[in-house]
C-alpha cells in the first residue's frame, strides 16, 4: 500500500477533502454531491492530467507542496484515498 | 555485437521559457503552471535560424570520429518522429550526405515508430551491418527535426517539443556502448486518429513502458537492479516519478535534468542524455545502461535497449 507509515493530521485532511471536492466539481463539472467514496476515474472520469491540474489547484488552495514522487495513482482510486495520501505527504510552501 | 562509436547532439543555445510559448501554442495559465510544477519543464530550445538539413549537419560536424571515415560509411539512417518535414522533392538526408561525403552510403529515413525511430534507427543500423560483406562497414544514425507547428511542438497536459538533433556512428562489434538488447512493443491499438484512446493510453502508457524495460533487462541477462542509469524520453518529470515508483526503481537513476534545459527533442533526448552522462562522468567502464522511449501517434510505440558502457 501506499507510505503505511504516513502521519495523518485529520484538520489536515478534512480540509484536502473540502478542498478536492469544491475542485473537482468545477474540473468535471457535476452538479451533485462528490463523496470520499467515489471512483475517481470510473465515476468521475478525472483522467490522469485532470488529476494533475486537480493536485495543483488543491496545492495552491491550501498553501502545501505534495510530495508527488511518492504517490502511486494505481492505488489511490478514490477521493478519500486521495485525500488521505495528500494530509499525509505534503508540507506547507 | 551493434556498438556505438562515437555520439554527438547538437542543442541549440537559444531557449525559451515556457510562461513565453503560452501565446503561440495558446495555452492556459494553469497549462503552463503544470508544466512547470509537476511535468518539471523549464525552458525548451529552438534553433529558429537552421532548417532540418542544417540541424542534422550541425549533429554530424561534432562527430570527430567520422572524419576520415567517411568511405567506410555504408548507411545512412535517420530516426524521426515526423512523417513530413519539408515540400517534396526536397530532401535534408540527401541533401547532408552529399555534403558530407556520404552520398555513396545507403540512406533513409524511419518514422513509423514516431520518437521510438531514433532506438528503431539504431537497431536497424545493426541488422544492416550485421549482413554487410565488409568487416569495416559503419552506419551513421541521425537524429534531429523542427517543430514547426503546434501540432508538432505540443502533447496537451503532458510535454512541450523543442528542437536539436544527434550523429550516432555506429559499428557491428565496437568495443564500447555495446547493444545488449532490444525491445519494442508497437500498439496499433492506441491509434489516435479519431481521439477516442486517449484515456486508455494514459492509461496503459506505465505499465506498457515497465513492461518493454523488464523485458529489454531480462534479455540482457540483467536484474533491474544491474541497471547503473536509465536514460530516458524527456516526456516529463512527473511520468518518470511514477514509473520509478511501479517499477521499484530509484528515480534519482534516471538522468532527468534535460527535461528544463531542453524541453522534448522528439527523437534526440536519448542521445542528448548520454552525451550528458558521459560528460558528467555518470558511466563507469562495464556499466550496464538502458535506453527507454515512447513514440505516440498513429498507433504507439513502447521501446527499450540496454547497453554496457
Amino acid at each position: 500500500m501506499t507510505a503505511p507509515d504516513a502521519q495523518v493530521d485529520s484538520a489536515l485532511r478534512d480540509r484536502v477533502v473540502e478542498a478536492m471536492t469544491t475542485v473537482l466539481k468545477r474540473l468535471v463539472e457535476r452538479e451533485e454531491p462528490i463523496t470520499e467514496d467515489m471512483h475517481m476515474a470510473d465515476e468521475l472520469g478525472v483522467s490522469s492530467s485532470l488529476g494533475l491540474e486537480l493536485l495543483l489547484e488543491v496545492e495552491e488552495q491550501l498553501g502545501i507542496q505534495i510530495d508527488v514522487e511518492r504517490m502511486r495513482p494505481d492505488e489511490l482510486l478514490t477521493v478519500g484515498e486521495l485525500a488521505t495520501f495528500i494530509a499525509g505527504h505534503s508540507r506547507p510552501w | 555485437m551493434t556498438a556505438l562509436d562515437a555520439v554527438s547532439v547538437y542543442t541549440p543555445a537559444f531557449r525559451v521559457p515556457i510562461e513565453d510559448l503560452a501565446d503561440p501554442l495558446d495555452l492556459t495559465d494553469i497549462q503552463v503552471r503544470l508544466f512547470r510544477r509537476f511535468h518539471g519543464l523549464d525552458q525548451v530550445r529552438f534553433a529558429p535560424d537552421r532548417s532540418p538539413a542544417e540541424l542534422l549537419r550541425a549533429a554530424v560536424e561534432g562527430l570527430a570520429g567520422l572524419r576520415g571515415q567517411e568511405h567506410r560509411v555504408r548507411y545512412v539512417v535517420h530516426g524521426r518522429a515526423m512523417p513530413v518535414v519539408v515540400p517534396y522533392p526536397h530532401n535534408p538526408l540527401h541533401d547532408v550526405c552529399r555534403q558530407l561525403g556520404l552520398g555513396h552510403a545507403l540512406a533513409f529515413t524511419v518514422t513509423q515508430q514516431s520518437c521510438a525511430s531514433g532506438l528503431l534507427a539504431v537497431e536497424l543500423a545493426g541488422r544492416l551491418l550485421a549482413g554487410d560483406p565488409h568487416e569495416d562497414a559503419l552506419a551513421l544514425v541521425l537524429t534531429g527535426e523542427k517543430a514547426f507547428t503546434r501540432h508538432a511542438r505540443l502533447i496537451p497536459g503532458t510535454s512541450l517539443f523543442g528542437e536539436g538533433a544527434s550523429a550516432c556512428l555506429v559499428s557491428a562489434d565496437g568495443p564500447r556502448d555495446r547493444m545488449l538488447s532490444f525491445v519494442c512493443a508497437q500498439r496499433g491499438e492506441f491509434d489516435g486518429e479519431y481521439g477516442d484512446r486517449e484515456e486508455e493510453f494514459q492509461r496503459q502508457y506505465r505499465p506498457s513502458l515497465a513492461e518493454v524495460i523488464n523485458r529489454a533487462v531480462a534479455d540482457a541477462g540483467l536484474a533491474l537492479d544491474d541497471i547503473r542509469l536509465v536514460l530516458p524520453h524527456n516526456v516529463n518529470v512527473v511520468t518518470w516519478q511514477r514509473l520509478c515508483s511501479l517499477m521499484d526503481f530509484p528515480v534519482q537513476r534516471v538522468l532527468l535534468s534535460n527535461v528544463p534545459d531542453n524541453g522534448h527533442l522528439f527523437c534526440t533526448d536519448a542521445f542528448a542524455n548520454y552525451r550528458t552522462a558521459r560528460e558528467r562522468d555518470l558511466l563507469r567502464e562495464g556499466d550496464h545502461y538502458l535506453v527507454a522511449t515512447v513514440g505516440a501517434g498513429a498507433g504507439a510505440t513502447f521501446s527499450a535497449m540496454v547497453f554496457q558502457h
